[in-house]
């Protein structure tokens, strides 16, 4: 219950005494009813849309927050490998292969 | 703790007035039945193939051989029901002509003419007509293809969607190229001419009053010229051609799968989707493997012969963005697979009846 | 697509996997509540990548397949109705009512239309003045502000020819009903992030508590579900049992204060059949008083009408994860999606139509004739 999905908010306006805001979506653009949002939404601003409604603003600087978390955490595997690379190597053996490193699991099996 | 206790689902209130529509199930034609997937299959199967039967039609291919002695012909036809007549890259003339050469082409025929039969809706805007029939006199001028013969009827008001159109083409089939859809092979390579979704997202986004404003035109286009490139790079290596129309690509794919008794597995990230068409498809929940397509063609081709297919097809505009999609597999028989962009693995199975958007 | 496709990356994805199966020391079990998240889960083949780290059982989120039989059965009689332009989200058009589906309807010339949205319904109520429209108003509470606004417009603009047939339910009374059946096996939650996005997470906490269960608010991108299944899976091996929000760019705590203020003018809440559960007191949205006039069960005469479930339809036990698809006798038997026997079946993210790809994949031939076959040899 469910299809939410966010577009870019490029104009606003009123009609029949709703807010109303054409949103942008990659290249579809619809009508949305925007009085759920009307105080915090300006063009510009990103909205997730739900049958035709506006339901929440997408919050930025939270999406950005955590975005960053999950990059960091991706990274780390990434110096996780290259340390193993470099252990292993060092050891005399053979490195593992670059591609398979990033899908291996590591750590205590459940 | 206090909670909810769910009951039987044996105590509801006992059966009374049920649907009120008299007729049992299963005895109307539905428009699933059209949609080319699961329920247009056991309409054709169930009740079309056994009282039609023969060789040429158990293919079931878009076009059916029929030998002529020192020649073989190819012949298909096809009716044309689109709403609205005029959508964004075409309307349904240009789709008439194109629709049908490029079912001609799919069996690796050369196209000789074509013919067309009009049923024409009373009231129907006459410079409308003017456009629809120009734009079939110049599709059909450019693929160097005479319309040679036709039959036109008006039917009353309301009775027709403004006009349908039939066309059946007519080619000469060549002995070294065949592609048919039981030719598959385990090994074969998967290939797709184009971006798919265009046709059917550019039409629904001014049909359904979904309201939506899409930067998406049909891609309807005469898939002649990409053939003949492909026949002149890979000739017999060509096992399958199909062009992806009601049903998508999925659709396409699993008929060839069951025809040909293999699996066919793709990789999903490398399916070209134009961004705008993605982006409808994500807001109405729509997926673009099941979007009709109008310029596409699917090409099975040997292994080895990939890499000069793939460079066939790009030599021509249409062919631009083709791409190497995926690969025929033993099994299970019938099977479409897709793995996903996270690595994982989904069945892309044929849908009972056209796709609609969700809002789950 | 912003704010979408990033959220699709998949080195994301799989340091979210890896990070899943470094931290459980078992095997736990989680349902995700919304038939969306269900939908990207088998879609993006989430579960392959997850492999044996967490089992998920896809839980009623699915207002759909929740809508009971006996409203279906008032949806087909509307549609039948020569006065009537039925209009319905896309999703309703193949369930199965006792006799037939909206589409079977229309193949008998009731009009029924596909609308995006309940304003869309509302619009075709003006421009047909002569016609009663009746829009099917199904969904949860994500869905409710939307079709709230529509009989809201209706009543303001004077639009007398429009009337909605509701079949709204809520989620938390849904979460306690399954907490409480005595064969319950979920250990946490995904709780669904739209249906947040409208309605806050204070309602979960006491869930949380009294339970002892986490509860994290999800997103319906992969990385979303899979950030949400670690933070639930961290909890577990903690030992906590809160409320956590993944779906932060969306969702607050008292959640989009406008929309629940106009959704409580508008509805209130009712008891409600949940199809193949049964009743669930509270748990449902019904219309006030003061729009009885764009109530369709009002407008309409529709007491008469009932109905009961095909005896062989399991959804019920599919839709509580009590049982998985493949377990019922009628899967990919007497129930396929070309002729389903309940909701979860039609559904595009019901368990069972999920579960039919799936479970063929997993190592059956295709094909509805051999189907009869396979599901044996998947039971075994």
């Amino acid at each position: 219950m469910c299809l939410g999905i966010p577009g870019k908010v490029t104009e606003v306006y009123g009609s029949d005494g709703l807010p109303m805001g054409m949103v942008e979506f990659g290249g579809v653009r619809r009508e949305v009813c925007l009085a759920y949002v009307a105080e915090e939404v300006e063009p510009g601003d990103y909205v997730i849309v739900h049958v035709g409604f506006a339901i929440s603003r997408v919050d930025e600087e939270e999406a950005r927050r955590t975005f960053k978390l999950l990059e960091e955490l991706s990274e780390l595997d990434e110096l996780e490998w290259m340390k193993e690379v470099a252990e292993q190597s060092l050891a005399g053996l053979e490195a593992p292969d670059p591609g398979a490193g990033r899908n291996r699991s590591g750590g205590n099996t459940p | 703790m206090s909670g909810t206790k769910l009951p039987d689902a044996g105590s509801l209130a006992s059966r009374g007035m049920s649907c009120p529509v008299p007729a049992a199930d299963g005895d109307r034609v539905l428009l699933g039945h059209g949609s080319g997937g699961k329920l247009s299959a056991a309409l054709i199967r169930d009740r079309f193939l056994p009282r039609f039967s023969n060789p040429a039609l158990a293919q079931l291919g878009d076009g059916a051989a029929v030998d002529l002695g020192t020649e073989r012909m190819a012949i298909s036809t096809d009716t044309f029901v689109v709403s609205p007549l005029e959508f964004p890259g075409g309307d349904i003339g240009l789709l008439a002509v194109h629709g049908t050469l490029n079912d001609v082409a799919m069996m690796g025929a050369e196209p000789v003419c074509l013919s067309t039969g009009f049923v024409l809706e009373e009231g129907l805007s006459l410079t409308l007509l003017d456009r629809v029939l120009e734009s079939m006199a110049e599709a059909a001028r450019q693929a160097g293809i005479p319309i040679v013969t036709g039959d036109t009827k008006v039917v009353e008001r309301g009775k027709a969607d403004g006009m349908f159109i039939n066309t059946t083409g007519v080619g000469r089939l060549r002995d070294d190229f065949r592609p048919a859809p039981d030719r598959a092979c385990p090994g074969d390579a998967v290939l797709v001419s184009g971006p798919i979704g265009r046709h059917g997202i550019a039409v629904m986004a001014v049909r359904e009053g979904l309201g939506f404003e899409v930067d998406v035109e049909s891609d309807t286009a005469h898939l002649g010229p990409l053939v003949e490139n492909l026949y002149a790079a890979c000739g017999a290596q060509v096992r399958t051609l199909r062009d992806p129309t009601r049903g998508g690509l999925a659709s396409a794919l699993n008929e060839i799968a069951a025809t040909s008794g293999v699996a066919i597995s793709l990789a999903g990230k490398v399916i070209p989707v134009p961004v705008p068409v993605a982006a409808a498809c994500e807001v109405l929940g729509l997926d673009p493997l099941y979007v009709a397509n109008e310029g596409v063609l699917v090409a099975i081709v040997a292994e080895e012969a990939a890499e000069a297919a793939l460079k066939a097809l790009r030599a021509h505009p249409t062919g631009g963005g083709a791409a190497l999609i995926g690969e025929v597999r033993e099994g299970p028989s019938g099977m479409v697979t897709l793995r996903t962009g996270l690595g994982g693995s989904r069945v892309v199975d044929m849908l009972p009846g056209d796709q609609l958007p969700r809002i789950c | 697509m912003k704010f979408l496709s990033e959220y699709r990356d998949p080195e994301l994805a799989t340091a979210l996997v890896k990070r899943i199966r470094t931290l459980s020391t078992r095997r736990w079990t989680l349902m995700e509540v919304c038939g969306g998240q269900t939908h990207t889960i088998v879609k993006q083949g989430i579960l392959d990548v997850l492999g044996d780290a967490v089992e998920m059982i896809h839980g009623p989120g699915c207002p759909v397949c929740v809508t009971p039989l006996e409203q279906i059965d008032r949806a087909l009689h509307l549609a039948g109705r020569p006065d009537v332009i039925f209009t319905s989200f896309g999703d309703m058009l193949r369930v199965p009512g006792s006799e037939c589906d909206l589409f079977q309807v229309r193949a008998r010339g009731g009009e029924v239309q596909v609308v995006y949205s309940p304003l869309d319904a509302l619009e075709l109520a003006r421009a047909h003045p002569d016609r009663e429209v009746v829009f099917f108003a199904v969904g949860f509470e994500t869905t409710a502000p939307a079709n709230a606004m529509a009989v809201w417009q209706a009543r303001e603009l004077g639009i007398g020819n429009f009337s909605v047939l509701v079949s709204h339910v809520t989620v938390p009374p849904a979460m306690t009903a399954i907490l409480e059946s005595s064969d319950n096996r979920v250990q946490g939650f995904l709780a669904a992030g739209h249906v947040c996005t409208v309605m806050g997470w204070e309602e979960y906490e006491p869930i949380a508590e009294s339970y002892r269960v986490p509860i994290v608010v999800t997103g319906f991108e992969p990385v979303d579900i899979l950030e949400g299944i670690w933070m639930a899976i961290r909890q577990l091996e903690e030992g906590r049992s809160e409320v956590e929000n993944q779906y932060a760019r969306s969702v607050r705590r008292d959640g989009n204060r406008p929309a629940r203020d106009i959704v409580s003018k508008v509805f209130e809440l009712v008891d409600r059949q949940w199809r193949g559960i049964g009743e669930i007191p509270m748990s449902g949205l019904g219309l006030r008083d003061d729009f009885a006039a764009w109530d369709a069960e009002k407008k309409f005469d529709l007491q008469e009408i009932r109905a009961t479930e095909p005896e062989e339809c399991r959804a019920g036990d599919v839709l509580r994860g009590r049982i998985k698809p493949i377990e019922c006798a009628a899967f990919g038997t007497t129930c396929t999606p070309e002729n389903p026997l309940g909701a979860p079946m039609v559904s595009s993210e019901g368990a069972c139509a999920a579960y039919w790809g799936y479970a063929r994949y997993r190592g059956a031939d295709a094909g509805g004739e051999e189907a009869a076959v396979k599901s044996t040899e998947l039971r075994s």
